[in-house]
């Protein structure tokens, strides 16, 4: 049998100048179940709550309704009193007769009524409530930081720093990511490896650090504060621990037409090789793919076709035989760094996307994209940072810079800004200026979109100081014209056809998410949007987090970032890491879903409505232990609370604690004699 | 006939299936069977008679029938969009059941005939309206003659649109009238194949929120859960109207949720069981017109 | 004023209802709202001080999407002339998609419930964000007017004393006059009695 408690607040005078707060508790002891009714001056103070304490011992209370404000206010203040007083806080609710009610009404009568109608509502719900404890799951204090560009390694570094281990795992052979590539950076014009190297170097020597290189998620289990992360290490045929990066097997190795990746296919590598001069970790791998070796075994040749690179190799560490290989780390929390790629517009496009067959791109060696451009730009290019051009390995005295390749063009499937390009399209007209001066550097560009601290300053400098012809309007074709490149162009400020005879032409193509986003954000139960960035849980309020807790996003995987934006995003996910390593146990709230195994028939209308994938299945068994079918199961550490889950079981199986239909029920029938 | 016959005969005989789920001839017209030995196969049928969806039958907590084993279901187009509806909702496992399609030109408004009727607009039930499955095509294989279109019959489109027609006053009297006569016997729940909860929810006590005793309070209740239940799920087989022992004209409410899910969602219930239904999916830009 | 002068609304009811389809009609609302969005909007009215119509109770739910029919049909049944739905705008779900789940069970529920004759305009589905203060008002003003308009929703709360009509039980769906007439696909003849009513032989008529 209820005893429930009534406690009725003055508010001062905020509740009691339009509520009777007598007539209130009068009514309400009148109420079935209610054997205390009260009101008092100023309930949230320390009298009042010392009131309800009292109230509670003396009357063995199974439950406390408060009428005093929003329980957005003061339902912590209260379950707190409560909590101290012995009761369960959960059993405690708040009536609110303030905002809804006294604040809101004029008519004393008629704002009395709908004080003891309000009561009444929650007295029955609070007849319903049962007795909650604060969920506790243990937390593994070790992280896992998926990329290692420059977001993943800053992620690593801050957790690192803060005292707990880090899995940092990247799918190439080396960390360092898009920026390693980057010749001068904006708004600085410092050298990228400059400032990124140290990094790197300080993350693969971080006692803290566990670094997996050539490796990738191969399957993500558990949940927040217990993940359970499968890592594939894809085999490197190059013993890790046995390399001493003399660099021997690959001066041996005799295929050396292979693309390199690093230079964005500019320049020329081995099959057995290192990205770049400062990899880190300083250690080839072997691209199977390429190798003569494997080609030969793929075609089944009896004896291997080559073998050179071992027969160099002093230390015996090539291994022309391992497999790939699994390892399981046990993880707290998950920052996902991938990155991004370029829109390849010269390639076959992936579904919902169109190329630009007429900018000539993969056709014309002279057109280029924006990473191509930095290479070329770069100490550390294929050029040794002299400004020649692909094709005959001329000097280009006019080069010609399209903006928005891709971007902001419904069109080519792509609606959002990139958000790099001016910038960066101002930086490479400077590097060109700068490198070629009496060379002649036109943009083509939309709008100049330039937000940043230092960027306008920036943009206007290559505009005004380095001579940079801004050309607003789009360019409709680009092709070959004898050894020129030539590009026709609007002009739409001063209405007229631009035909430009270039050298070289460089396309600031779209920023897209790393292939293979999808079957990542489904191993984390992670949504992307259309164009497959990453979901973060609120746009404003949680911009690092995603709905699957203990899941954060750093940098471009997001949405296009820069270097500052990326590298601030990776402190944020650090903090936030670090917040939940904290503590030894997670604290959640108990309202959370429960399933009734009995009357579950497993159709998972639930699991397709949750919105953080806290429903599991669970085997149901028969009396000889036969699996006899599946039911749902919400994993409390997991689950968020909403009810939608709830409302959509057919049988109405699953039940929110805090929310039950028996509290909703009771609510609603409560109101039957208002 | 015979084409039906020994494919389950086939099926029965390699022990590919224990038991063959069909039609067979009864006393009083056709009636739903369940062969488990080659011998008995000569005993299915399908004609326009063969109205029952046999999808009902799949339920898996049905275990006297489970019991049976791996069974064989012959399935019209209405049948195939049920046992769709059982995958899509993790009843069932595909390779765990075998479907022999049947190419179905409509069935009888009034099948306890003795021998099948020709199909007319007079005599075709007014469930194949619209229907455009003559061949399933979700089956492992498919028996009988290609078929004609049913025959053109009384528009239930026009009829939920004389009712839409009316002011809500005169669609609520109308449904008074007709929820008054409903006795909550629940045949309507027990003949449909996707209403296949464990407990229902009408059975629920803690809290009871649907009102048992048949008034029409009670029976607004049940009638409003009941299609809300199947709203984006119901096959439109027809098979409730038909089970209702007091005439409820349901299939006007199921016709109706399928007009608006196709208007508001674009959905028709599909064969496909990787079509996910329409509630419990949603899209950022779906219509909000009567939302202020 | 003391509570006790108040008792059509506060103290238990006529059970016949009497009275309450006068001029001084006052609708009785049941509101349920999200505990992000509109509950805080709400709050929000009240710190506003933006004064409003009494005859709304409200009910708090974590999200929309725990909002399942049944609520609103039972608060028909319990005595609610008008029903509020409210919660987040989209996109702006605490949970980022309740509402979403919401705005399909609703659209689908409103038409169901518009079918079997339950006025739509007794409804109310809104969205109220938390800084929304001024529209909560508005929703609350604008549905307790609408659903005055229409009158105490005594057809429905009367259901389960309404004596079954004393009509042939058996007897069939009645095409209002005209509206299918003329049709070859449904003959005046009452097809539809003849091909439903289980004894076969019903009378349209």
């Amino acid at each position: 049998m209820s005893r429930i408690g009534v406690f009725i607040c003055h508010c001062g005078e905020n509740i009691a100048r339009t509520v009777d707060c007598g007539a209130v508790a009068e009514a309400l002891r009148e109420h079935p179940g209610v054997v205390v009714a009260e009101d008092y001056k100023y309930m949230c103070s320390d009298p009042g709550q010392q009131l309800i304490k009292k109230a509670i011992a003396d009357n063995d209370l199974t439950g406390v309704v408060v009428c005093a404000c929003s329980p957005h206010m003061h339902e912590k203040t209260f379950r707190r009193a409560a909590a101290q007083a012995g009761l369960n806080p959960f059993v405690v609710e708040m009536a609110n007769i303030r905002e809804h009610c006294s604040w809101i009404h004029d008519d004393r009568g008629e704002a009395t009524a709908k004080a003891i109608d309000t009561a009444r509502t929650i007295v029955e719900k609070v007849k319903h409530n049962k007795p909650l404890q604060t969920i506790r799951i243990p937390v593994t204090k070790r992280a896992l930081v998926i990329g290692g560009g420059i977001a993943g390694i800053q992620a690593a570094l801050d957790i690192a720093d803060g005292g707990h281990e880090v899995v940092l795992v990247e799918k190439e052979a080396s960390i360092g990511g898009h920026m390693s590539q980057l010749s001068e950076t904006f708004p600085t014009l410092d050298c990228s490896q400059c400032i990124l190297t140290p990094r790197m170097v300080e993350a693969y020597q971080h006692p803290r650090i566990k670094l997996y290189t050539w490796s990738e998620v191969e399957k993500v289990d558990g949940y927040i504060g217990n993940f359970s992360v499968t890592i594939r290490r894809k085999a490197r045929s190059v013993d890790e621990d046995l390399c001493n990066g003399c660099g021997d097997c690959q001066a041996a190795c005799p295929s050396r037409r292979i693309d390199s990746e690093f230079d964005a296919g500019l320049s020329r590598r081995p099959a057995i090789y290192t990205p770049f001069p400062q990899a880190v970790p300083n250690m080839p791998v072997l691209d199977r793919e390429h190798c003569t070796l494997f080609k030969g075994r793929r075609k089944g040749l009896a004896k291997d076709a080559c073998g050179k690179c071992k027969e160099t190799c002093l230390k015996g560490a090539i291994d022309y035989d391992g497999q790939d290989t699994f390892v399981t780390e046990e993880i707290g929390a998950i920052v996902v760094a991938t990155g991004f790629q370029l829109y390849d517009i010269g390639r076959e496009q992936p579904a919902g996307l169109k190329g630009y067959g007429e900018y000539g791109y993969g056709e014309v060696p002279d057109v280029i994209d924006g990473l191509q451009f930095e290479r070329l730009a770069s100490a550390s290019g294929p050029t040794g940072g002299e400004m020649l051009r692909p094709s005959d390995g001329a000097e280009p005295k006019t080069v010609v810079f399209v903006k928005c390749v891709g971007s902001r063009d419904p069109e080519k499937g792509m609606s959002y800004c990139s958000k790099i390009c001016c910038m960066y399209t101002a930086k490479h007209t400077m590097l060109y200026k700068h490198k070629v001066h009496d060379g002649r550097a036109v943009v083509f560009y939309m709008d100049i979109r330039a937000a940043g601290k230092g960027y306008d300053e920036f943009s206007r400098r290559a505009i005004e100081e380095d001579g940079a012809e801004y050309i607003r309007g789009r360019v409709s074709r680009i092709f070959r014209d004898g050894d020129k490149v030539k590009v026709w162009g609007y002009d739409t400020l001063s209405h007229r056809q631009v035909v430009v005879d270039a050298d070289m032409v460089v396309l600031a193509t779209a920023v897209r998410p790393q292939p293979g986003i999808g079957e990542l954000a489904q191993k984390l139960s992670v949504s992307y949007d259309q164009d497959g960035f990453l979901n973060e849980a609120h746009p404003k309020l949680r911009p690092v987090e995603t709905n699957t807790a203990g899941v954060y996003l750093a940098g471009a995987c997001q949405a296009p970032r820069d270097i500052p934006e990326s590298v601030a995003m990776a402190g944020a996910t650090a903090a936030k890491v670090l917040g939940l390593f904290s503590a030894d146990e997670l604290e959640r709230d108990p309202s959370v879903a429960l399933v009734d195994e009995r009357t579950c028939i497993g159709c998972f209308n639930c699991e397709h409505v949750c919105p953080y994938g806290a429903i599991e299945h669970r085997d149901v068994c028969d009396m000889e232990g036969h699996v006899c079918g599946h039911v749902a199961y919400v994993n409390p550490g997991v689950c968020q609370g909403c009810g939608t889950c709830v409302a959509v079981c057919p049988s109405k199986s699953v039940e929110l604690a805090g929310f039950t239909d028996d509290q909703v029920y009771a609510e609603i029938n409560a109101l039957a004699g208002w | 006939m015979s084409e039906l016959q020994d494919t389950a005969r086939r099926l029965l005989d390699e022990g590919l299936v224990q038991v063959v789920i069909g039609w067979e001839e009864g006393p009083r017209g056709a009636r739903p069977v369940f062969v488990t030995s080659a011998a008995d196969c000569e005993r299915l049928i399908f004609d326009a008679r063969c109205v029952h969806n046999l999808a009902t039958f799949l339920n898996p907590r049905r275990s006297q029938i489970t019991a049976l084993g791996k069974a064989a279901v012959v399935v019209k187009g209405c049948d195939a969009k049920a046992v769709a509806g059982l995958l899509r909702e993790a009843q069932l496992e595909r390779a765990g059941i075998v479907l022999i399609g049947v190419r179905c030109g409509g069935v009888a408004g009034e099948p306890a005939t003795l021998a099948p009727p020709a199909l007319s607009a007079e005599t075709v039930s007014a469930r194949c309206w619209g229907c455009d499955v003559r061949e399933p095509e979700s089956v492992d294989m498919l028996v009988g003659e290609a078929q004609p279109e049913p025959p053109v019959t009384a528009d239930l489109d026009e009829r939920v649109a004389a009712l839409d027609a009316l002011s809500p006053a005169e669609r609520f009297a109308f449904w008074t009238k007709e929820l008054s006569r409903c006795t909550q016997c629940y045949a309507c729940r027990q003949a449909c194949p996707l209403c296949c909860c464990e407990r229902c929810i009408v059975e629920k006590t803690e809290p009871q929120w649907i009102e048992t005793s048949p008034h029409p309070r009670g029976n607004f209740a049940w009638h409003l859960t009941r299609a809300q239940h199947l709203a984006g799920r119901c096959v439109g087989c027809g098979e409730c109207e038909r089970a209702c022992p007091v005439g409820i004209p349901l299939g006007l409410i199921n016709r109706k949720l399928q007009q608006v899910v196709y208007e508001l969602y674009g959905y028709t219930v599909s064969e496909d069981p990787a079509v996910p239904a329409p509630i419990g999916a949603y899209a950022t830009d779906d219509t909000q017109d009567f939302i202020e | 004023m003391s509570v006790v002068n108040q008792p059509q609304r506060s103290g238990e009811r006529a059970p016949d209802d009497s009275g309450r389809a006068t001029a001084e009609f006052e609708p009785r609302i049941t509101a349920f709202v999200c505990n992000w969005c509109t509950y805080t909007g709400a709050d929000l009215a009240g710190t506003s001080r933006l004064h409003m119509a009494s005859n709304v109770r409200i009910i708090r739910l974590p999200c929309t999407g725990r909002i399942d029919h049944v609520f609103i049909v039972k608060a028909f049944e319990r005595g609610a002339d008008g029903v509020i739905v409210s919660g987040c705008h989209p996109a702006d779900c605490h949970y980022t998609a309740g509402n979403y789940h919401a705005r399909r069970r609703f659209g689908v529920f409103r038409e169901l419930l518009s079918f079997l004759g339950v006025d739509p305009e007794r409804l109310t589905f809104s969205w109220v964000s938390a800084s929304e203060g001024g529209k909560w008002a508005d929703v609350v003003n604008e549905t307790i007017e609408r659903v005055r308009r229409l009158g105490p929703f005594d057809s429905y709360h009367g259901l389960a004393g309404a004596a079954t009509p004393a009509d042939d039980p058996f007897a069939r769906f009645e095409m209002p006059a005209g509206a299918t007439g003329g049709t070859a696909a449904a003959p005046a003849d009452g097809h539809d009695a003849a091909s439903q009513a289980p004894s076969g032989t019903g009378d349209a008529s």
